[in-house]
C-alpha cells in the first residue's frame, strides 16, 4: 500500500512522468483517496512556476549600457573564435 | 469619385533567428553578435541575479558570458539552441563565483535554513501530518503582490547553496537535467534529490506565507 510518505518521496519522478506504469498507478490511486496528498501535489507542481514569476529580473538600462561599452572595447581586441 | 489607392502588399520581414545571427557573427559581422547580446542579455542577467542574489555580480557574469561567447563562437553549432549554449556559459560563470564565495567564506544574504527544514512530517504509518492547503490556483491566477514576491525571494535566498544551485538552474533557468548535472558535477540521483528538497522547502515557505495571511484574515478553511 502506498503511504503519504511514499507518494511525496516519489513526487519529482511522478511529475516528470518518469515512474514505471505500475508505480504511477499506485500513486494515482493514493492521490484519489488522500485529499491532503492531492493538494500537496498541486502546490508542489505550482512551486517552480510561481518562483519563476516572482524572480523575474530585467537588466537595468545602466547595466545594459555598461555591458555595451565593455563589449565595444573588448570585442575590438578579440576575434571571434 | 475618388479612386481607391492601389493596394500595397506589406512586406513584413521576419527578424533573423539566433542560428542565423550566430552564423553571421561567426563570419565576423559584429552587429549580428550585438543583436544576440540585446536579445539574450536579460536572460543571462536574470540567471546571475537568481543564482548569486547580487545585481553587481550578475552584471559581471553577463560581461564574462558575452565576451566568452564571442571568443568561442566557433564552438557553437547552428543545429543547437543558441540560448541553451549561452545559458551553459552563464551558468558556469555564476557557479564559479558562488564557489569562490564559499571558499572566501563570505556572509550570505541571510541565515540559510537548515537542510531538511520545510520537509513534510509523517506519522509512524507514513501518513501526512501537515495541514495542507492547495494555494496553487489562487497563486498563479492572481498577479503576484509584492509581499508574496518578497516572501519567495527571501525563501530562495535562504535555501542551502547546494539546493539553490540545482533549483535555480533547473526550475528557474530551464536547463536540462544533463546540463545541470554537468554544470554542478553531481550525479543524476544526487541532483534530483537536491531539486526535490529545494522544491519541498520553497513549497513550505509559500504555504507558510498563505497560512499567515489567512490567519490574519480569519483562519484557514
Amino acid at each position: 500500500m502506498t503511504t503519504c510518505k511514499d507518494a511525496i518521496t516519489l513526487l519529482l519522478d511522478y511529475v516528470d512522468g518518469a515512474l514505471p506504469p505500475d508505480v504511477r498507478g499506485r500513486l494515482e490511486a493514493h492521490f484519489g483517496d488522500c485529499s491532503p496528498c492531492e493538494e500537496f501535489l498541486q502546490s508542489y507542481k505550482a512551486t517552480p512556476g510561481l518562483c519563476r514569476k516572482a524572480l523575474e529580473h530585467s537588466m537595468p538600462d545602466s547595466v545594459a549600457n555598461k555591458l555595451s561599452d565593455f563589449l565595444k572595447k573588448e570585442l575590438g581586441k578579440a576575434k571571434p573564435g | 469619385m475618388r479612386s481607391k489607392p492601389p493596394e500595397t502588399s506589406a512586406r513584413v520581414s521576419t527578424p533573423p533567428d539566433d542560428s542565423e545571427l550566430a552564423q553571421r557573427a561567426q563570419a565576423g559581422e559584429l552587429s549580428a553578435f550585438e543583436a544576440l547580446v540585446e536579445r539574450h542579455r536579460d536572460a543571462v542577467y536574470r540567471l546571475g541575479v537568481r543564482l548569486l542574489g547580487s545585481q553587481a555580480d550578475a552584471a559581471e557574469v553577463a560581461q564574462d558570458t558575452f565576451l566568452t561567447a564571442y571568443r568561442k563562437l566557433a564552438d557553437y553549432r547552428a543545429e543547437a539552441s543558441f540560448s541553451t549554449w549561452l545559458h551553459r556559459i552563464a551558468a558556469n560563470f555564476a557557479l564559479m563565483r558562488l564557489r569562490q564565495r564559499k571558499v572566501a567564506n563570505e556572509v550570505g544574504e541571510g541565515e540559510e535554513v537548515e537542510d531538511g527544514e520545510g520537509e513534510p512530517s509523517f506519522n509512524s504509518r507514513g501518513s501526512l501530518l501537515d495541514d495542507v492547503a492547495d494555494w496553487s490556483r489562487s497563486a498563479l491566477d492572481l498577479t503576484l503582490d509584492h509581499e508574496l514576491r518578497d516572501a519567495i525571494d527571501s525563501a530562495v535566498a535562504k535555501l542551502p547553496k547546494d539546493l539553490k544551485e540545482v533549483f535555480v538552474l533547473r526550475d528557474l533557468e530551464g536547463l536540462s537535467y544533463e546540463d545541470v548535472a554537468l554544470a554542478t558535477g553531481l550525479s543524476m540521483p544526487a541532483m534530483k534529490s537536491r531539486l526535490h528538497r529545494a522544491r519541498l522547502a520553497l513549497r513550505a515557505a509559500i504555504d507558510t506565507f498563505y497560512a499567515e495571511r489567512d490567519d490574519g484574515a480569519g483562519g484557514r478553511g
